[in-house]
């Protein structure tokens, strides 16, 4: 009850500090529907060949992916900067707050965030690039994967937190982490586009099983596999992260 | 268990705590004991580590030695029974006052009433602005608040009043004396001397990381502050001669006369004789030491003034 309760408490005040930053909140939407505009709208998939040669429910990962992947990692990653820089760890652990209890309080603010997101997200991807979806309950399997893909990249954001000594090295190396990992984790580049030596590299990111497991569910096929590897990734990355939230100086 | 965790009637207890920056020490062997119920008042120049003692009293800083909180190692103890406002505090900036104290009071299983918090700590008028919108005062009131919420036995204050105007630094004060009353022990840092005399049963003088002075201010003083003094004022007082009408040592400090070792009770006689031999002075000022006195003295912060001061004195001695 009382462990419930120091979670809630965490929750609503992080909840309530994030909503009542208007642009990170503008961007954290804005962002996903820009990529979905200039890839979906404007480039168009290219059924002659090129970068998008696949049927447009082939990158719903890929969008779906940027919400996943960015959103995290920068907002946990500087969360904790902030924290440090406002002593406010070394406040929190005079409390009964545990680690792991701050960590899942603000993953559950991203799985909040980014669920919202993602959902408008995936309607904007059907309505403006006409990708075609099996409609079924597999499709509810997507709820699972975003919220198992979140709580990694919330995970690793701390360790992100954890490492960088700012604010500002937590944005760069959120982004030197984010971006290869969303490009390359078989959603907008197909493997057989890739080297073979490649492929086999894209078996360590975790994105990729999101992308499977996604791409899986929303075209009626088995999710089972990706999904059950992106949660058991997404718990060990998550302790790992729980683990690297400071405490101590 | 060590036995700074088993210290009968002691809330903190430190022995010989250490702690190193690379080359730089931070504490060296600080031991330290504070009764329940106790204010005790750390007071020491920037980076004399004031605030390292606090973090390893507290359990956030790793340190060589043994320190007992409440008969518990500091990551052992009760998180319950212990406060802490931290230096340079900084919480999410955009919760209002009373939100943030009801996060807080949402941490522990036993939290008091946030509207009673809010009202101690003087934010019941403005429970609703969000913390950026505080004044710098009010937000440390808030901070101070944070630390209160779950009524702590045992209360650290690093610096609770920086920042705060004379108003509600006195709110402040009688908040403490209040926790004091009440049977709180509360380890407070500060760098105001009339803060720490005022709130403080005992004073720590910390400097290069050593516990260099232990006891009441009234201890302090009187071992260390040195003596009453009588201050001279005037455009055209002449040193000399106010030597020769008190027949007593005579030094100058930031353009005044000083006339140490005078008892209150014997200024109206001085300043009888000053009249009488004729000495043209416009003010005097009778002032007692004070604990600033003996943080001067004993940090060394000063110690040129002072130097220049006893010149003075010997000058003017050797020019009768």
């Amino acid at each position: 009850m009382s462990r419930r309760r120091r979670i809630r408490s965490t929750f609503v005040a992080a909840l309530r500090a994030f909503i009542r930053r208007k642009t990170a909140v503008f961007f954290t939407f804005f962002f996903p529907i820009l990529i979905i505009l200039i890839f979906g709208a404007l480039v168009r998939t290219q059924p002659t060949g090129g970068l998008f040669a696949r049927e447009p429910a082939y990158y719903i990962p890929g969008y779906l992916g940027v919400v996943v992947v960015f959103t995290p990692l920068s907002r946990v990653g500087s969360t904790i900067a902030r924290h440090r820089d406002g002593n406010r760890f070394e406040k929190l652990a005079t409390t009964p707050l545990r680690r792991w209890e701050w960590l899942l309080a603000h993953t559950l603010v991203n799985v909040a965030i980014i669920g919202l997101a993602a959902l408008i997200l995936f309607v904007l991807v059907l309505g403006v690039t006409g990708a075609n979806v099996v409609v079924g309950p597999l499709l509810l399997v997507l709820v699972p994967l975003v919220v198992a893909g979140v709580a990694l990249f919330c995970g690793l954001g701390a360790i992100i937190g954890r490492v960088a000594s700012s604010q500002d090295g937590v944005i760069a190396v959120s982004n030197a982490v984010a971006f290869p990992v969303w490009v390359l984790s078989e959603t907008f580049v197909p493997p057989s586009m890739l080297p073979a030596w490649f492929r086999s590299v894209t078996a360590f990111s975790p994105l990729t099983y999101f992308s499977r497991g996604v791409r899986a569910a929303a075209t009626g096929s088995d999710p089972t596999v990706a999904t059950l590897v992106l949660a058991a990734l997404s718990l060990a990355v998550f302790v790992v992260g729980a683990l690297a939230v400071p405490r101590t100086e | 268990m060590s036995e700074a965790e088993t210290g009968a009637g002691a809330a903190l207890v430190a022995e010989g705590v250490s702690k190193r920056y690379g080359d730089t020490v931070a504490l060296d062997g600080v031991s330290l004991s504070i009764p329940a119920g106790e204010v005790f008042g750390l007071v020491g120049p920037n980076g004399a580590g004031k605030t390292t003692l606090v973090r390893a009293l507290t359990g956030t800083t790793r340190c060589e030695g043994s320190i007992g909180v409440l008969g518990a190692a500091p990551n052992a103890v009760d998180a319950q029974r212990v406060g802490l406002l931290p230096q340079s505090f900084n919480p999410a900036d955009r919760l209002t006052a009373r939100e943030l104290i009801a996060y807080y009071a949402g941490l522990y299983d036993e939290a008091r009433p946030v509207a009673a918090v809010l009202d101690d700590v003087g934010l019941a008028d403005d429970a609703d602005t969000w913390y950026e919108n505080l004044s710098g005062g009010q937000r440390r009131r808030a901070c101070v608040g944070t630390a209160l919420v779950n009524d702590p036995d045992v209360l650290f204050l690093d610096e609770p009043t920086t920042g705060i105007d004379p108003a509600g630094r006195r709110a402040l004060w009688g908040l403490v004396d209040d926790l004091a009353a009440g049977g709180t022990t509360v380890l407070l840092t500060s760098h105001s001397m009339a803060e720490v005399e005022r709130l403080a049963d005992r004073v720590g003088l910390l400097r290069d990381g050593s516990l260099v002075a232990v006891g009441s201010p009234a201890e302090l003083i009187a071992d260390h502050g040195g003596d009453s003094r009588l201050l001279v004022d005037g455009a055209d007082v002449d040193a000399a001669a106010v030597a020769t009408a008190l027949d007593a040592e005579v030094g100058e400090r930031d353009g005044r006369l000083v006339v140490r070792n005078v008892s209150l009770a014997q200024v109206g006689e001085l300043v009888a004789d000053l009249e009488a031999a004729g000495v043209d002075f416009d003010s005097f000022t009778w002032a007692e030491p004070s604990l600033e006195d003996v943080y001067l003295r004993l940090t060394g912060e000063t110690m040129a003034d002072v130097d220049a001061g006893e010149t003075v004195d010997a000058e003017v001695e050797a020019g009768r």
